[in-house]
């Protein structure tokens, strides 16, 4: 009966919008923390002129505090070049999965996973 | 030993030394003193005591500086932070940039 038939192809195709619409969002999020990981992501990594320091270590942040910092970025009220151009694109959604996933641990002084303390304890300046 | 060897040694001698200094110039004992105002937000072992204030335990010695530096200087605003930082010298900013960073906390999450 063609009406089945119809109803069959709805469904089946709606099902695979569905599953591409979750990959592609799973993708962006792993893509806008691959950016991040360029600079925060490797012990010792530092700024670059006119002012030089090792970029902030964000494991274990206060999520709210990403969240804040990264909107003050955004609207340029934080003033670093780098991270403007970084913030310039997300959304408020980005914003706080990137924050979750930064800052999603356990309280750090709490028992830290292994590998997260081996990256905490030796590099330090 | 030639004059011109024994300048060169004292040259070498002098760099090195100012290369160590530059590593790191803070007292973190001086800074745990130094820092009882910082405590009552960041938390005595730097973990900050409400969701808006950073944690500082773990985090990198010369970001600390730096941060200092530009709260001071009016490149980072906070009314709070500029208020806390008018009256610290350079070797106050060292120094609790010392203790905050000795401490075990933030991680470089990859």
């Amino acid at each position: 009966m063609p009406l089945t038939r119809l109803l069959a192809a709805v469904v089946l195709t709606s099902a695979a919008f569905a599953a591409c619409a979750a990959e592609n969002t799973v993708t962006t999020l792993q893509n806008k923390i691959a950016q991040c990981q360029g600079c925060h992501g490797i012990v010792g990594w530092k700024t670059a002129f006119p002012e030089v320091y090792h970029v902030p270590k964000l494991g274990g942040q206060k999520p709210d505090y990403i969240i804040a910092a990264l909107k003050e970025y955004q609207s340029g009220e934080r003033d670093f070049g780098t991270m403007r151009a970084m913030a310039s694109d997300l959304s408020e959604k980005d914003m706080h999965d990137l924050a979750a996933y930064f800052g999603g641990l356990a309280e750090p002084n709490a028992d830290a996973a292994p590998a997260a303390a081996a990256s905490a304890a030796p590099e330090k300046k | 030993m030639s004059r011109a060897m024994i300048q060169r040694l004292l040259l070498a001698a002098c760099l090195a030394f100012s290369f160590a200094a530059l590593a790191e110039s803070g007292n973190a004992e001086a800074g745990h003193k130094k820092s009882t105002a910082c405590q009552v937000c960041h938390g005595p072992a730097g973990i900050s005591v409400s969701p808006a204030f950073p944690n500082l335990a773990g985090q990198n010695y010369d970001y600390i500086v730096a941060s200092l530096h530009h709260y001071k200087n009016g490149k980072r605003k906070n009314p709070i932070m500029q208020g806390q930082v008018a009256n610290l010298t350079e070797r106050d900013i060292e120094d609790v940039a010392a203790y905050f960073s000795s401490q075990r906390g933030l991680t470089t999450k990859y």
